[in-house]
C-alpha cells in the first residue's frame, strides 16, 4: 500500500511534456525552432520558461520583444494559475506533447495579468498561501511564521526543492488534536465554459455529525452539475493533478495531500472524452 | 471583538447603500454574476485628468487635489490659453467594484481605468494620475499595496487594494460609532476610507 507521503512526492514531481512554438506573426531574423521542455505541474509558466524566452529571443530583434505571453489554441494562458491546472483544464484529453504558442507582442490586457518580474510571481504565490491559511487556521499558522519561513516556501518552489518546501509547509497542514481537520478547506473549482473563472466557497471538512466530508459532498454542494445523476451518463470528469480521485475520498485528506504548493485544491471539471 | 462581516450582512448593507445611491443619483448599482450566485456593487465614472500638472499645483499641499485639477482645467478652458491645457487633458473611465471575500470576511475594492480608446492604464499610470498627495498616506496606511489580480467573478485583470488588514481600521471606526450608539453602514464607512485613495469619493450624505 502506497504511503501517504509518496503521494506528496508524486504530486510535487509531476511533469508535462511541452512543445513551445513561436507565433507565426512574430518577426524573426532566422527561422525559430520549437523548444521542448518538461514543465512542473506545480509551478507557474513565467517561473519556469526563462530558457524558452532566451531561445526565441536569439532569433528576434530587441525592439520586437516585449512582455512574453503564452497561448493554447487561441486561449491566452493565465500564468498565475499553476501549470498542472492549465493543462488539466484545457488540454488533458489531447495528445502529448502539449503545444503552446509563444508571443512577444500584443499582450492581451483584458485577459492576462502582467508579470514583469519574479517578484510578482512570489507576491501572488504568497498571497494564495496566506488566503489558504486564513481559511484553514484563521491565519494563525502563517502569521506565527517568520519571514525566513515564508521565503523558504517560495525558494523551495522556485528551486524545485521538495524537502526544503515541506519542512515549512507541513506546519500549514497541521491542525489541533481537538479538531478533526481544518476550519475550512481551501479549494477552487474551474470549468472552461463559464464566465466565472472559478467557484470558491466556505466549506467545512467535517459535517455537523462529525463525519468527514467527501469530494462528492463538496461537488454536490457547490457544483451540482458536475455530479452525474445516478441513472445518467457521466458527461464530465473531475480532475486534480491529472487524475480523477474517487468521489468518496475525504476532502480533508485531499487538502493535506493533493493541494498545490499554494495550499489550494485546484479542481477541474472537464467534458468527458467521447470515443 | 469580532468585526468580521458575514456575507448576509454584506448583502444587506449593499442593499441599503444602493437605496441611498438611487436617492442621491450618484451612480452605484448592484450587479450579479451570470449564475446569480454572487453580487457586487459597481460604479463607473469619467474623470478629466490634466496630465501636465503645473508646478505651482504640485507644490500646494492640497488635500483635494482632484477637485483642484478639475477646476484648473475648467478655468483654463475659459482662457485664451486653452491650447496648452486641452492638449494634455485626457478623459479616463474608472470602474469600481465592491466584492465580498469569504476567505477574509471583508469587502474588497476592485478597480480599473482606461482611456476612451480602450487602452488600459497600467499600475504605474494609476498611481501617478490619481493620488499624488495620497501616495505618502497609502504607503503608511493599513494596507500593503495595490496589486493587479484576477476579478473572481469576471475573470479579467483588475487592481485591488489588499484586504487582509481591513479589520484593523474598521474596528476603530465601528468601535467609536458603537460607543456613540450610531447606526452605521459598514460598506459606506469602509468605502469612505479606502475609496479616496484610488480616486473614489463618497457623498457625506451616506453617513
Amino acid at each position: 500500500m502506497t504511503d501517504d507521503k509518496d503521494v506528496l512526492r508524486d504530486v510535487w514531481f509531476g511533469r508535462i511534456p511541452t512543445c513551445f512554438t513561436l507565433y507565426q506573426d512574430e518577426i524573426t531574423e532566422r527561422e525559430a525552432e520549437p523548444y521542448y521542455l518538461l514543465l512542473p505541474r506545480i509551478s507557474y509558466l513565467t517561473l519556469v520558461t526563462d530558457k524558452v524566452k532566451k531561445h526565441f529571443q536569439k532569433v528576434m530583434r530587441q525592439e520586437e520583444v516585449s512582455e512574453i505571453w503564452f497561448e493554447y489554441e487561441g486561449t491566452p494562458l493565465k500564468w498565475h494559475y499553476p501549470i498542472g491546472l492549465l493543462f488539466d483544464l484545457h488540454a488533458s484529453n489531447t495528445a502529448l506533447p502539449w503545444c503552446i504558442t509563444v508571443h512577444f507582442k500584443n499582450f492581451p490586457e483584458k485577459d492576462l495579468l502582467h508579470c514583469h518580474s519574479k517578484d510578482v510571481i512570489e507576491a501572488h504565490f504568497m498571497a494564495c498561501i496566506k488566503e489558504a491559511d486564513a481559511l484553514k487556521h484563521k491565519s494563525q499558522v502563517i502569521n506565527e511564521m517568520q519571514k525566513k519561513d515564508h521565503k523558504q516556501l517560495w525558494m523551495g518552489l522556485q528551486n524545485d526543492k521538495f524537502e526544503q518546501f515541506w519542512a515549512i509547509n507541513r506546519k500549514l497542514m497541521e491542525y489541533s488534536p481537538e479538531e478533526s481537520g481544518f476550519r475550512y478547506i481551501p479549494f477552487r473549482i474551474y470549468q472552461a465554459t463559464t464566465e466565472r473563472p472559478f467557484i470558491q466557497k466556505l466549506f467545512r471538512p467535517i459535517d455537523s455529525g462529525g463525519q468527514l466530508h467527501t469530494l462528492g459532498d463538496l461537488l454536490k454542494d457547490v457544483c451540482p452539475s458536475a455530479i452525474t445523476p445516478e441513472d445518467g451518463e457521466k458527461k464530465t470528469q473531475v480532475m486534480i493533478h491529472g487524475i480523477e480521485p474517487m468521489l468518496e475520498t475525504p476532502l480533508q485528506w485531499l487538502s493535506e495531500h493533493m493541494s498545490y504548493p499554494d495550499n489550494f485544491l485546484h479542481i477541474s471539471i472537464i467534458p468527458r472524452p467521447t470515443d | 471583538e469580532d468585526f468580521f462581516l458575514e456575507e448576509k450582512k454584506f448583502k444587506q448593507y449593499c442593499e441599503e447603500f444602493i437605496k441611498h445611491s438611487q436617492k442621491i443619483g450618484d451612480g452605484w448599482e448592484w450587479r450579479t454574476s451570470k449564475d446569480f450566485a454572487d453580487g457586487y456593487l459597481s460604479k463607473t465614472h469619467f474623470q478629466i485628468t490634466n496630465r501636465n500638472v503645473p508646478p505651482d499645483l504640485k507644490e500646494k499641499n492640497n488635500d483635494n487635489i482632484e477637485q483642484t485639477l478639475f477646476m484648473h482645467v475648467e478655468e483654463s478652458l475659459d482662457d485664451s490659453q486653452v491650447d496648452g491645457v486641452c492638449a494634455t487633458a485626457e478623459v479616463l473611465r474608472y470602474e469600481y467594484h465592491v466584492l465580498y471575500s469569504s476567505s477574509y470576511q471583508v469587502p474588497v475594492l476592485y478597480f480599473r481605468a482606461c482611456f476612451l480608446d480602450g487602452r488600459a492604464l497600467s499600475l504605474d499610470e494609476i498611481w501617478k494620475s490619481v493620488h499624488a498627495c495620497y501616495q505618502a498616506r497609502l504607503l503608511e496606511g493599513p494596507w500593503d499595496t495595490i496589486t493587479q489580480q484576477e476579478h473572481p467573478l469576471l475573470g479579467q485583470p483588475f487592481f485591488v487594494l489588499h484586504p487582509c488588514r481591513t479589520n484593523e481600521f474598521m474596528s476603530a471606526v465601528l468601535t467609536s460609532s458603537r460607543k456613540e450608539n450610531r447606526q452605521t453602514n459598514y460598506i459606506a464607512s469602509w468605502l469612505s476610507i479606502v475609496g479616496p485613495v484610488v480616486g473614489l469619493n463618497l457623498s457625506l450624505s451616506y453617513a
